[in-house]
């Protein structure tokens, strides 16, 4: 049972954003990098799968930030029992197009049971990364799963519907999946472990031979949201806060 | 005095039993050399020399229990002069003619009599000493049943422990101290019946010898014989016992003692021992993962559960006993001794055999256990090298705790907040704030995570900002570059977080330009006083107590009103006073600032801890039974309300951020809302400083529309 975990690095929210100066991006220098969150749940899912029956994880991904050796070492701390990287130099925000032609190329070659990834990311709300994976690859995609139980060659999955529906799948291995959440909360990462695997871990590096990083697209501007307005917030006691309401309602002519 | 034949069977017995003897102690130092290596221990003779000076006075077990201590300085000062009188047993077994009494017979002169007239004094005496001491601890143990030597529900035993081993162990060398002290003196006795006149310096001896005096010549020569026998040739008999009983605590006590850690309480062993490959796990999974001097303690441990009596977990009804850690380490050397002794690797799994996983999740770290050790243990430190363990295994962590650890990896705390938000308490602070990345100051502040997020922390944060710039004190912070020192991180058992920590702190302090550091939490106080300087960040790092004691004491702060109206007590915080001896500042101000003090029956050294420490405040759940800060407020409320006089407030004053939160709960939790206030040091002092800002709400709610 291979298991293949296709994970990218996404800019924090945690802190303020940036536009770069020509206002098609962010300012990708002024930004930390994440492990994509969604795709953390794809990690803990696969180590499930392999915790429950047999088989071995790698976790892959593409370095765009020159930072993603650490996420790498962070899901070995995890019980990844691999960890592979695109070769090549790239840089931040690839398109998921460019992501799945890369990532695609790379994990074909490990002829895998199983390609778990993050069902959507920060930088690709819609999800595509999934789905183009599979058609690259040629496999069957399911998304927006909570859960993957293998037996054989089927794997069982759950996936979210809206208003609460869930729905049970069987799929035939091999097969991409689109990970909402892990059956589990994601398990820690002890930092002793993962500084330890800094020094004694080898990443494999895989060559590929696509070159095509175009979407076909491009960004004519990025702009922050635009405020149409903000409230008021009306201070005093009960008889100025109503005082005020009545000569704003007054002023509006709504009484 | 023996007969050839008694000759040769002693002889024969040194030389059968002290060889076996000879086997068991090499194994004992093979097994203990199989343990991790620890930082090397420097000035061995000097340190083992002064270990038996302060032996010899008895000082480390005088930290407590004075009674009984003193039955055991008895049975000690008779032992260790018991070496000699053995060996003029020996002599007088074995020279004809020899004999100590009435002055060694006349006829060694007047100075070796005057001598033996000394040493026959000294033995008399310290033998009915020892006798008396004995008997003490027998009746402690056997016949009042000291509810001390009891374990509390759930703690993990060994099963010989459970099977009564310690009290079987206790009855055994209690029994051999009892006859071979008992025959010694009952063999002088007969000494002194069988001429039938009286020693004026074996005084005892010739009490009893009175008892004897009817005795037929023969009986009283088997007589002497045969306590020869019970007393000296016991010796030999027992000595092979020594090798899997706790009273090799006699001789292993002092080497543990002269091998204790170097350095400060507040500096943690290594989690890895230097130079380790780069592979290897840390902290300790089997017992043979701990440190060498580790193992050694499981042999100088006497088993008195000193340690388990002042651990706040033990107090508050947790299955944790720092003695039982130390007696089921033991008890397991002794079963798997064969092995162990040729120095092979057992299989003993410490979280199934020594301690449970919820005793090593409800250490505190306060180190009481270790300062209370007469022996000079350190059960802490194993607890510490489980947790590294348990952390890098990732097996059984609390979600609070994992929690805490994920927020301080990702933003540097703990209270879930990001990184950006961290010096937010400074801008309403009332005075500007220097950032000491951006100009030089004279003290860098460090915040901590408390301090700067807790809410019912923040505007006593806010005051020492306000009287340190009252005061001139060139201070500035990190501002949001600062993290987590991670003090607790470490103790939890993260290292890795721990290391980064630092090195994030240390870049941060690369950035600004300082001289000293000032903090008002103890905790980040003990790591950067104690273990930054081992990763190259070695500053003056002070409490912020002994610098406003400073301040005061130049004239920089003036008391303006003496605060009479209050009696106070005072909680010394573990890493502010066990760890860093930092008792006096504290109680000098509050006697600056004019209140009526009284101490806590539990003070300084003795100080109890609030349950904070250790990663404790992040658990996630809360266990059953009175909490140790619930335990403190009660002691205060004993110790104050018999005194309080006209006091109009009682005070229970606390120089620690989580003190303030712990305390302030504890009053309410155990329903002493109104009885007494908990204040922080900062809070008293502003008000005899004359500093307080007047009552009523600060006006920050005016919104312009």
């Amino acid at each position: 049972m291979k298991i293949v975990v296709a994970i990218k690095q996404v800019p924090s929210l945690a802190d303020e954003v940036e536009l770069n100066a020509e206002g098609t991006n962010l300012d990708f220098d002024a930004v930390d990098f994440v492990l994509n969150e969604w795709d953390e749940q794809a990690i803990e899912q696969a180590v499930l799968v392999k915790e429950a029956g047999s088989g071995a994880v790698t976790v892959i991904g593409v370095d765009a930030t020159g930072e993603l050796d650490g996420v790498l070492h962070t899901a070995l701390a995890k019980g990844a029992d691999a960890v592979a990287k695109v070769a090549g130099e790239f840089e931040p925000g690839l398109t998921s197009h460019a992501q799945a032609r890369l990532l695609s190329s790379a994990i074909i070659d490990m002829a895998p049971d199983l390609v778990l990834t993050g069902v959507q990311a920060p930088d690709d709300l819609d999800g595509q990364l999934g789905p183009m994976l599979a058609a690259l690859m040629d496999l069957p995609y399911v998304g927006v799963v909570n859960s993957v139980q293998v037996s054989g060659r089927t794997a069982t999955v759950h996936k979210e519907y809206a208003g609460g529906l869930m729905a049970e799948f069987s799929v035939q291995l091999p097969a991409v999946i689109g990970i909402q959440a892990a059956s589990q909360p994601p398990r820690y990462a002890p930092v002793s472990k993962v500084r330890q695997l800094a020094k004694t871990a080898t990443i494999e590096e895989i060559e590929t031979a696509e070159d095509e990083l175009e979407s076909g697209l491009s960004v004519r501007s990025m702009t922050r949201p635009v405020s149409v307005g903000h409230a008021d917030m009306i201070a005093g006691d009960a008889k100025a806060v109503a005082g005020r309401i009545i000569a704003i309602l007054n002023e509006r002519g709504l009484i | 005095m023996l007969t050839l034949a008694e000759e040769i069977a002693f002889i024969l017995l040194v030389v059968v039993l002290g060889g076996l003897t000879a086997v068991g102690f090499r194994g004992i130092a093979t097994l203990v050399r199989s343990g991790r290596a620890a930082p090397p221990r420097e000035d061995v003779p000097r340190r083992l020399m002064s270990a038996l000076i302060d032996v010899g006075l008895q000082r480390p077990i005088f930290k407590a229990r004075p009674v009984l201590s003193t039955f055991h300085a008895f049975i000690f000062f008779g032992f260790s002069f018991y070496f000699l009188v053995n060996v003029a047993d020996l002599f007088e077994g074995f020279i004809p003619g020899f004999a100590l009494a009435y002055g060694a017979g006349g006829a060694a002169g007047p100075f070796l009599g005057g001598v033996a007239n000394l040493f026959n004094l000294v033995a008399d005496i310290l033998s009915v000493l020892t006798l008396v001491g004995m008997i003490a601890f027998l009746v402690r143990r056997f016949g009042m049943k000291d509810k001390r030597l009891s374990f509390n529900d759930g703690v993990l035993l060994h099963p010989g422990v459970q099977a009564g081993g310690v009290r079987r162990d206790s009855a055994i060398v209690g029994t051999f101290i009892m006859l071979h002290v008992g025959s010694r003196f009952l063999g002088q006795t007969l000494r002194l019946a069988e001429t039938g006149k009286a020693d004026p310096f074996m005084p005892f001896a010739s009490l009893t010898s009175l008892a004897f005096g009817g005795l037929s010549a023969s009986a009283l020569s088997l007589g002497i014989h045969v306590t020869w026998w019970t007393a000296i040739g016991l010796i030999v008999c027992f000595l092979p016992y020594f090798v899997f009983s706790k009273h090799i605590h006699l001789m292993v006590a002092p080497l543990n003692l002269g091998l204790i850690k170097p350095g400060p309480r507040g500096l943690l062993d290594p989690a890895v021992p230097k130079g380790a490959p780069d592979d290897m796990a840390p902290g300790a999974a089997q017992l043979q993962d701990l440190g060498w001097p580790r193992l050694l303690d499981a042999y100088a441990c006497i088993m008195c559960n000193r340690c388990q009596e002042v651990c706040p977990a033990h107090g508050s009804g947790r299955p944790l006993s720092p003695a039982a850690l130390e007696v089921n380490k033991r008890y397991l050397f002794n079963h798997h001794f064969t092995s162990l002794a040729k120095g092979e690797q057992a299989d003993i799994p410490l979280l199934a055999m020594a301690i449970s996983p919820e005793a090593v999740w409800s250490c505190t770290t306060c180190y009481a256990c270790v300062r209370v050790c007469p022996v000079g243990n350190e059960p802490m430190a194993d607890i510490v090298d489980i947790r590294r363990r348990m952390i890098y295994d990732t097996a059984e962590i609390d979600s609070g705790i994992q929690g805490a650890l994920e927020g301080i990896g990702k933003n540097g705390n703990w209270f879930g907040k990001v990184a950006r938000t961290r010096a937010r308490w400074a801008k309403d602070a009332g005075v500007p704030i220097k950032d000491a990345t951006k100009e030089p100051v004279e003290y860098l502040w460090f915040v901590g995570d408390t301090a700067s997020f807790d809410q019912r922390v923040v505007p006593l944060t806010q005051k020492v900002a306000r009287v340190l710039s009252h005061a001139g004190v060139d201070f500035g912070i990190l501002n949001n570059e600062e993290r987590n020192a991670g003090n607790d991180v470490r103790r939890v058992g993260e290292e890795g977080l721990f290391e980064m920590l630092v090195e994030q702190n240390m870049k941060a302090f690369g950035k600004a330009q300082f001289k000293q550091i000032i903090t008002t939490d103890p905790h980040s106080l003990n790591t950067l006083r104690n273990e930054y300087p081992q990763f190259g960040a070695e500053y003056p790092v002070h409490h912020y107590t002994a610098v406003l004691l400073e301040l005061l004491e130049a004239g920089k702060l003036q008391v303006t009103e003496k605060l009479g109206r209050y009696l106070a007590t005072y909680h010394d915080p573990c890493y502010l006073g066990r760890y860093n001896q930092g008792y006096e500042p504290p109680r000098r101000l509050l006697e600056l600032a004019g209140m009526r003090f009284a101490e806590m029956p539990r003070n300084r050294e003795n100080s109890y801890c609030c349950g904070a420490g250790g990663g404790q405040i992040w658990l996630g759940s809360a266990p059953a039974g009175e909490r140790p800060a619930e335990s403190r407020i009660r002691e205060a409320l004993e110790t104050l309300s018999p005194i309080t006089g006209d006091a109009e407030q009682l005070l229970f004053v606390v120089s620690c951020p989580k003190d303030v939160v712990m305390y302030t709960d504890a009053v309410k939790t155990s329903g002493n809302e109104g009885k007494i206030v908990v204040r922080d040091i900062i809070e008293v002092l502003e008000e005899a400083l004359g500093l307080t800002e007047p009552a009523g709400l600060p006006d920050t709610a005016q919104v312009p529309v």
